[in-house]
């Protein structure tokens, strides 16, 4: 099977690739994994409390090219979104946009997963956090 | 381990269907009645072999079965029949080793099974992120958070061997600590196959009886537990792979 060049693009130069501070009340972290193929995604967004824009997105996945890609792009695509505006990406968007082969198409779900499971991580911690969150920050 | 053995008769299964040659009521394979090869029917690999759709089998006899029909669907057997002929008894030989191979590997047989109990695991996901999308919860991961965080780790790990080995180092701390991890998944995987096996005796004993709901329920616990051993499986063999390089 012969990757398109969107995802060798990806692959050989992953954007956004690294961590942040897990702990940190702004930033909501999202870690999943495809048992068929034993690859495992982590996508970290931080978030603007009061805007809610998403000022910066990191990953780290361990898995195929296709994975890779799905994840680099998922974090380009969420930088400068609002968590909103972020949940409307599908799986299909990035399927269309690397052209996956129906057989890579989990890698585009696990992506499209990472993102909610980071905006769900991030929106519960702002709920235990109370309203004061906004005023600590200084 | 119990190995049901109800000699399932082909014919219960495949109901009306007769003879091409001679008309009477016909076996999977062969004509019960006159021998003749059958065209191969859409039948599952449990029918195939006229077997109940369990999961403990006695895999000598299936073996001895497969042996049987092997021999009697041997081309050389079939030079003098018809073109159509021909044709069936390689049909029914390409089924015969798919439906073989399949069934004596017990993981193989119980995804197997899965599948014809409606389980696909790839598109399960798929729809399962589907519904998260629409009604905005949160997707329920096939693989537990804590597994997830160990093999992330273990992961991260293995990068840095990797890594390490580029710029010519063996990093023997690192590696002593990826043993024990890689010991600690084995143990974990004999542990989720001792677990599967239980579902398979518990499968086996609802499999004929009309109970629906807890058929469904065994079901979905052994999609769940081969799912982390699937996962654990593949993490052992990426560590081999970087142990042994």
């Amino acid at each position: 099977m012969s990757y398109s060049d969107k995802v060798l693009d990806h692959y050989s130069h992953p954007r956004n690739v690294g961590s942040m501070d897990k702990g940190s009340t702004d930033v909501g972290t999202g870690l999943v994994g495809a048992p068929e193929c034993g690859d495992v995604m982590k996508l970290q967004i931080k978030v603007n409390p009061e805007t809610s824009v998403i000022e910066d997105a990191k990953f780290k996945t361990f898995g195929c090219g296709s994975a890779i890609a799905s994840s680099s792009l998922a974090t380009e695509w969420v930088k400068g979104k609002t968590v909103d505006e972020a949940l409307q990406i599908k799986n299909t968007d990035i399927v269309k946009e690397l052209s996956l082969p129906p057989v890579k198409i989990h890698c585009s779900v696990l992506a499209e997963d990472a993102i909610r499971a980071a905006i769900h991580d991030w929106k519960k911690k702002r709920e235990t956090a109370k309203p004061e969150t906004v005023e600590a920050r200084s | 381990m119990a190995t049901e053995s109800t000699t399932a008769s082909p014919l219960a299964e495949t109901g009306e269907r007769v003879c091409w040659s001679c008309s009477a009521p016909q076996a999977a394979q062969f004509c019960t009645s006159c021998g003749k090869v059958q065209p191969s029917q859409s039948v599952d690999y449990f029918t195939f072999f006229g077997l109940p759709r369990k999961l403990n089998i006695d895999v000598t006899r299936l073996q001895r079965e497969f042996y049987e029909l092997s021999r009697k669907l041997h081309p050389d057997l079939y030079g003098q029949t018809s073109k159509q002929e021909q044709e069936w008894s390689l049909e029914q030989s390409s089924l015969l080793n798919d439906a073989y191979r399949t069934l004596k590997d017990p993981i193989k047989r119980t995804e197997y099974l899965l599948r014809l109990e409606g389980v696909e695991l790839e598109e399960q996901s798929k729809s399962a992120t589907e519904t998260a999308r629409v009604s905005g919860e949160i997707k329920k991961q096939v693989v537990p958070p804590d597994l997830l965080e160990e093999v992330f780790e273990l992961n991260m790990q293995l990068e840095e061997l990797r890594m390490s080995r580029k710029m010519g180092e063996d990093d023997l701390a690192l590696i002593r600590e990826l043993q024990a991890h890689k010991t600690e998944f084995e143990k974990k995987f004999e542990v989720l196959t001792q677990e599967l096996k239980q579902y398979w005796d518990q499968w086996d004993r609802v499999a004929d009886v009309d109970q629906e709901e807890k058929r469904h329920q065994i079901r979905d616990k052994m999609v769940d537990v081969l799912n982390r051993r699937n996962y654990i499986r593949n993490l052992v063999r990426d560590v081999n792979e970087a142990l042994g390089s």
